[in-house]
């Protein structure tokens, strides 16, 4: 159902939704390339008057000097930013690939096959989804406390896939409903269950996967409520809740927009990815 | 109608060593218990103990000063959220920001998954663009919002401005604030919403199309007969993810508007963060958690019920 | 306590800030107690691999970084320095009843007094050298910072928050003088209803934003500036009341509130905001922390009010409330050596260096104008020089330090251990007597309630 050109209502409506997606995200982005003064003035200015680099090279630790003689100083926060940044990386990366390891086959069972317990099996795992981590979040630090799991990697990985596993898990139900019911005829022709579902089932399903496995990568990246208590201040704190930094006590929004810019690099690098995808199922 | 299976798969073609040798299969419950239990016993241990302990502490009055003290006071704080008016109105924002979030979330995700459908062939990037709200955490949606919307920092103000008008327009009013909130939720999420629609777009096979131009159906009816009963599924399942992240969403809120102006966006998981983590009155808030949990599962039960056992057959 | 210096500028800072210690403590003040009085240094080199936890909340994290690097140069600590952000005295608390790795710690005076009733915190009293630390600070301080007898912490820095700042530049152009300038807090509304009879839309931006520290606080400073007590200092029963201090301020309040002066955003806004909306230029009046004046006239920060901000005088009335910090040490389970490595980077950084120098807090009060509680560094021509740079006009240095002497400090609801409880509590109630246009009288009833229901509460 592809339209071969561009109509005028498509045309308003691409652009409608090019600026619904880029103005909130360029209002506040562009203070990363404002100074303190340009930032806090009223009316507010719509496009930087004088760009300039500075708040990136601040927040990794670095001076930065404009034409002028000025120097800008590095921040504070550069230190917890870097690490912030790799512990993201490394949190996320685990979390998604033991998502991914576990929910595949529960929820290509659960949007597949018939058994007697499965209304209440898959009750019990949405259960879970349901939590809002606020009335988790104290229990968890008690627990963890005891346990000598705050301010580790670890830890916040163990809660991280409380969140990630119900998700990904119903979301996939709904993909794997979809498609085409091949494994009958695999099972006739005498393929086993486990053969059937990573080979023929889960490369089938190769899309859905991946929208799966940057679901869970993008929770992990993203998370901020367990953070803020279980890793901030430590030697695994993760990039959320290091930028955070410099949104209390004192103003920084340049350092607070140009660290913001740097944490959705990853997960815009994946969405593209993701879009080429798309692309090559849409060549049938 | 599907990548993959269009292209040979390496996979699925016979290999040397080929289909397994037959033997006993398992059945669907014994296939089904083996695959989902120990995930179940990962979630059971590391879920279940933080939620007892909430429950355990929803029934005591704990006590940090002049010594660590847990007095076992019955249902004292369940019946103390009942009359708390705090309660009460937290719980009023907190379904409306849910209502107008799914609402939202769905129409623009619909409208954003059929602009990107109708995209030339030279086009499809614009998808990945599309793509990139859903990639932002919700705390940066939340900082995002607070400058777009407050009057000092914001559009409104900076558009008003260029057309003449010396006036600072500010969407975090008490007023509006939930709607405002809602909107930057939905601005969050839609795109996921839209993508997976999209995904399932594309599988309507082409004919059907051309079946509805042989019986002249105008494009509202083509969108109705032909487009949205295989989104059907897909859209019951995002309105129960939205409502379930809607009631759940907290650092939106808590880097947008603090809970504010006032307590006007103070919604349900504010008012317990505050009672538990900023008051230390960890009974009482636990017992308030649970009312929350009670709040998730019935709605998105009531989701199922009246639409749900619909669709997901 | 109201201070004049009218007899004419003093030239030396040293007679200045002696005549204003003496006035703060009312208490004899023995001259400059002098940097040559430097005892033979004990050594603050650490003595284990162990590393030393330190948290604060982020302010100038550039700044303190380098100082604890510095540190660990000279003296081979292992300190490690991070912040903790968002809800600070609530991560902090959990952190405390949770043993963390956590040693030493930035706390204000009421949630100082708070981890220290919960038992988690080793007072200064502890260290070798607290009764020189305590002779050394201005009484009325260390008073605010002990509790139960034990010093709490040390000095991180002592400024006043609800200094009331005036854009000069919009006053004049509203048609105004600096003598039409008010004096009082009724002056100040007066003042603000004129200025936008006069065409200024946007003429006061009150302390009414979101943070632990902005509401509420905005409420207590202004009873006491009015001459009014929240609650007695010894017994922490409530003192307010309808038709005192308390119900005047309210009923301004509310008065400011309906009348849509207000942009109702404030409500919202963290620290940043705040300070972002004054520096726009776009307010005339606005309560803001003493050391932010700094901010305010330095035109690389703030181009749009730099030179024009100055300060409401004392001389009728006292303007905010002390508002300090301290530097304190965690209680957790340690070796002894570890606790050893944990009092001597406390003192290096809170006290003196081993060179006698106090160069972390003349390090704040040069950059950020950050005052300290050590008369030793707030005698010092440094200091002078310090607040001079960061003033609008050169009477103003007088102003300030006039401000800094006659504030007030909340001891009956801070130095309780109830006291963030109450200040929670308020920053509600505050709130919703402004949106939803509750009755004065209701308000403050219900506040002296709480603070009763809090007293029993603890046993009190």
């Amino acid at each position: 159902m592809t339209r071969k050109r561009f109509s005028i209502w498509l045309i308003l409506a691409v652009a409608v939704a090019l600026l619904w997606t880029f103005l909130p995200m360029y209002w506040t982005i562009k203070y990363a390339f404002m100074t303190k003064t340009e930032i806090a003035s009223f009316p507010p200015l719509s496009f930087p008057p004088a760009p300039q680099l500075a708040s990136f090279f601040n927040i990794f630790g670095f001076d930065y000097t404009l034409p002028d003689g000025t120097v800008i100083p590095a921040s504070g926060q550069a230190r917890q930013v870097m690490l912030g940044l790799r512990n993201s990386m490394i949190v996320s990366v685990i979390v998604t690939t033991i998502t991914m390891v576990v929910v595949l086959p529960v929820a290509y069972v659960f949007a597949r096959l018939e058994f007697t317990a499965k209304g209440k099996l898959l009750a019990a795992i949405l259960l879970s989804v349901s939590l809002p981590p606020v009335s988790t979040l104290i229990p968890f630090y008690a627990v963890y406390v005891q346990l000598g799991l705050v301010g580790t990697i670890t830890g916040l990985v163990i809660v991280t896939l409380t969140i990630t596993i119900p998700i990904v898990v119903w979301m996939l139900i709904g993909f794997f409903r979809n498609l085409p019911p091949i494994e009958q005829l695999a099972r006739i022709d005498g393929f086993s269950r486990l053969y059937t579902f990573t080979r023929i089932i889960v490369p089938m399903a190769r899309s859905g996967v991946l929208v799966a496995s940057v679901i869970a990568f993008l929770f992990a990246w993203n998370e901020y409520v367990y953070a803020q208590v279980l890793v901030t201040g430590s030697q695994a704190v993760t990039l959320p809740a290091a930028m955070s930094g410099f949104l209390f006590q004192v103003p920084e929004p340049a350092h607070l927009a140009a660290s913001l810019l740097v944490s959705l690099l990853p997960p815009f690098f994946i969405a593209f990815f993701l879009q080429r995808h798309i692309a090559e199922m849409n060549l049938v | 109608m599907n990548g993959s299976s269009a292209r040979p798969s390496r996979s699925s073609e016979p290999t040397p060593h080929g289909a397994p040798k037959p033997r006993r299969e398992l059945s669907d419950l014994q296939f089904a218990l083996v695959v989902t239990v120990p995930v179940l016993l990962f979630l059971v241990v590391v879920v279940a103990y933080p939620l007892g302990y909430a429950l355990y502490m929803s029934f005591h009055d704990i006590r940090f000063f002049g010594g660590y003290s847990a007095e076992f006071i019955g249902g004292e704080n369940y019946a103390g959220v009942l009359s708390d008016s705090a309660f009460w109105g937290a719980l009023w924002l907190t379904i409306r920001f849910t209502i107008v979030t799914v609402l939202l979330g769905l129409l623009i995700g619909l409208g954003l998954a059929i602009v990107l459908r109708d995209l030339p062939p030279g086009w499809k990037w614009l998808r990945a663009l599309i793509i990139l709200p859903w990639a932002v955490s919700p705390y940066g949606t939340g900082i995002f919002f607070a400058y777009l919307g407050r009057g000092q920092t914001g559009f409104g103000t900076a558009f008003a401005n260029a057309l003449g008008i010396d006036e600072a327009i500010n969407f975090i009013s008490a007023q509006w604030v939930i709607e405002y909130l809602a909107f930057g939720n939905a601005w969050n999420m839609a795109p996921l919403v839209a993508f997976f629609l999209l995904a399932n777009m594309l599988t309507i096979p082409k004919r059907l199309y051309h079946l509805a131009a042989l019986d002249r159906m105008n494009r509202f009816e083509q969108f109705w007969n032909v487009t949205l009963p295989p989104l059907r599924f897909t859209l019951f399942v995002f309105s129960c993810i939205l409502t379930v992240l809607a009631l759940k969403t907290f650092d939106f809120i808590f880097t947008q508007t603090q809970g504010g102006p006032g307590n006007a966006s103070s919604v349900l998981t504010y008012l317990i963060y505050r009672i538990s983590f900023v008051n230390l009155n960890l009974g009482y808030g636990a017992a308030m958690s649970f009312f929350l949990l009670a709040l998730i599962l019935g709605l998105t039960g009531a989701l199922f019920f009246f639409w749900g056992r619909k669709v997901s057959r | 306590m109201t201070v004049k210096f009218q007899e004419g500028r003093r030239r030396h800072l040293l007679r200045a800030t002696t005549a204003l210690s003496g006035l703060l403590a009312a208490a004899v003040v023995a001259g400059s107690l002098g940097v040559s009085a430097v005892s033979a240094q004990e050594s603050f080199e650490a003595i284990t691999d162990e590393n030393v936890y330190f948290r604060g909340w982020q302010f100038r994290t550039d700044v303190v970084q380098g100082n604890v690097d510095t540190y660990n140069e000279t003296m081979g600590g292992n300190v490690d320095y991070a912040t903790v952000t968002g809800d600070y005295p609530a991560i902090m608390e959990q952190n405390l009843i949770a043993g963390g790795e956590l040693d030493v710690l930035y706390a204000n005076p009421s949630s100082a007094v708070r981890y220290f009733e919960g038992g988690w915190i080793t007072p200064a009293t502890a260290l070798p050298n607290s009764d020189e630390i305590m002779e050394d600070m201005y009484p009325n301080i260390r008073e605010a910072w002990t509790h139960n007898g034990e010093l709490l912490g040390l000095s991180y820095f002592v400024s006043v928050r609800g200094t009331l700042l005036a854009n000069l530049e919009l006053i004049e152009e509203a048609g105004f003088t600096e003598e039409d300038l008010p004096a009082t807090w009724p002056e100040l509304y007066d003042m603000v209803y004129a200025l936008n009879e006069a065409g200024v839309d946007t003429p006061f931006l009150p302390h009414w934003f979101a943070e632990y520290f902005g509401i509420s606080w905005g409420f207590v400073f202004e009873v006491m500036n009015r001459g009014g007590v929240v609650a007695d200092a010894e017994t922490n029963e409530p003192m307010l009341s309808v038709d005192g201090p308390a119900g005047e301020t309210l009923a301004d309040w509310k008065e400011l509130w309906n009348s849509g002066l207000v942009p109702e955003e404030v409500l919202s806004y963290n620290e940043a905001a705040f300070i972002d909306a004054y520096r726009s230029g776009r307010y005339v009046f606005s309560p803001q922390q003493l050391y932010d004046i700094k901010t305010f006239n330095d035109e690389s920060q703030s181009a749009d009010v730099a030179g024009h901000i100055t300060l409401l005088s004392s001389e009728e009335q006292s303007w905010g409330l002390i508002d300090s910090a301290m530097y304190m040490m965690t209680s957790r389970d340690r070796a002894e050596d570890h606790t050893q490595d944990v009092m001597n980077f406390t003192s290096w950084y809170g006290y003196k260096n081993e060179e006698g120098e106090y160069a972390v807090a003349n390090r704040w009060l040069e950059e950020n104008m950050l005052f300290s509680a050590y008369r030793s560094v707030m005698e010092s021509d440094m200091a002078r020089e310090a607040i001079e740079s960061a003033v609008a006009r050169p009477e103003d240095y007088q102003t300030l330090l006039d401000v800094y002497a006659t504030t007030d400090y909340p001891a009956g609801i801070w130095n309780v251990v109830w006291a963030e409880e109450f200040n929670s509590w308020l920053r509600d109630k505050l709130f919703a007597f402004l949106q939803n246009d509750l009755p004065v009288e209701e308000v403050i009833n219900e506040a002296n309630a709480e603070i009763e229901r809090l007293n029993d509460r603890y046993g009190l």
